[in-house]
């Protein structure tokens, strides 16, 4: 897979007329965002642990429970609340060369 | 020949022979060249405002060395828009403290060295346990490294190839990468 997929430019859809703005402002500040720690075949068990404990001041148990859910699943939300946070936590793991992403919480 | 890093009370001291020590600081320096953000002033701090917010150059993205992008990934995987935006408020600072990290790595291993020891501040370990793994990433990506199966079969062609491997020039990539590896273990255990 690719790691950095081209992707094309397809022209903004259209709103669709009947969205209730209020529904949708209310979700938008209801639902938290995440950053999530994908799976890479580089990346150590120790050193990504060390990560987690280091970056979010998590636990040793709770470090390496996230860090088997990356490595066996293929990824794991790492930490989740308002945009502007995860953004700030994606940024962070970036910087220890974890490959992580952030997004709405489905 | 290498030892394992150990903690000593506020240090942790490995053994790296003159070689070994020359190739693991070029393999950081070369790094650093791919990480060193383009057209700055030299300047940190001016280098750092300067980039803050400005869009990478499309065509650079799309042909940038695989190793550099996957150093610097996308911050959203199906929204290219939040990913472009995310893009411009952190590529810059990104390569800016990447950069710094491997130049802190690098003057610890420049330190003079009696008997091959190298002894490392907590914050020296740091900087070298994190520039090691960008090291890594960018020669995972020049092995093709994208699977935890394709790290298998590294470890199968390195081990079939044994002291023949020294020929071919990929191979001479996988061993560096599994020195490496062993180097940035034996580190993070030292740190826990």
């Amino acid at each position: 897979m690719p790691i950095v997929e081209v992707v094309s430019v397809a022209p903004p859809e259209h709103a669709s007329p009947d969205v209730d703005l209020d529904s949708a402002a209310k979700e938008q500040t209801d639902r938290p965002w995440v950053t999530i720690v994908w799976n890479d075949p580089v990346n150590l068990m120790s050193y990504v642990a060390w990560v987690f404990r280091t970056y979010f001041g998590y636990s040793e148990a709770k470090a390496e429970k996230l860090m088997l859910a990356v490595h066996q699943e293929g990824k794991a939300v790492v930490s989740s609340g308002p945009r502007e946070r995860m953004e700030t936590d994606t940024e962070a793991m970036q910087g220890y060369g974890l490959w992580a992403t952030f997004e709405k919480d489905t | 020949m290498a030892t394992a890093f150990r903690r000593k009370g506020s240090r942790v001291v490995a053994k790296l022979d003159g070689n070994e020590r020359a190739i693991v600081r070029e393999l950081l320096d070369q790094t650093r060249q791919l990480l060193a953000p383009s057209g700055g002033t030299g300047d940190p701090v001016e280098d750092l405002f300067a980039g803050l917010g400005e869009t990478p150059d499309p065509d650079e993205l799309a042909h940038r060395d695989p190793a550099l992008a996957r150093l610097l990934p996308d911050g959203h995987r199906d929204d290219p828009e939040v990913a472009a935006e995310f893009r411009a408020l952190t590529e810059n600072g990104l390569r800016q403290r990447k950069t710094a990290n491997l130049s802190t790595a690098i003057e610890a291993l420049d330190q003079p060295a009696t008997r091959d020891k190298l002894e490392l501040d907590l914050g020296q370990a740091q900087a070298l346990l994190i520039g090691l793994s960008d090291v890594r990433l960018a020669l995972g990506e020049r092995l093709g490294l994208r699977t935890d199966e394709d790290s298998e079969q590294l470890q199968q062609d390195l081990a079939a190839a044994g002291a023949a491997g020294a020929d071919d020039p990929q191979l001479v990539i996988g061993l560096y990468y599994d020195f490496l590896t062993w180097l940035q273990e034996s580190l993070a255990l030292a740190l826990r």
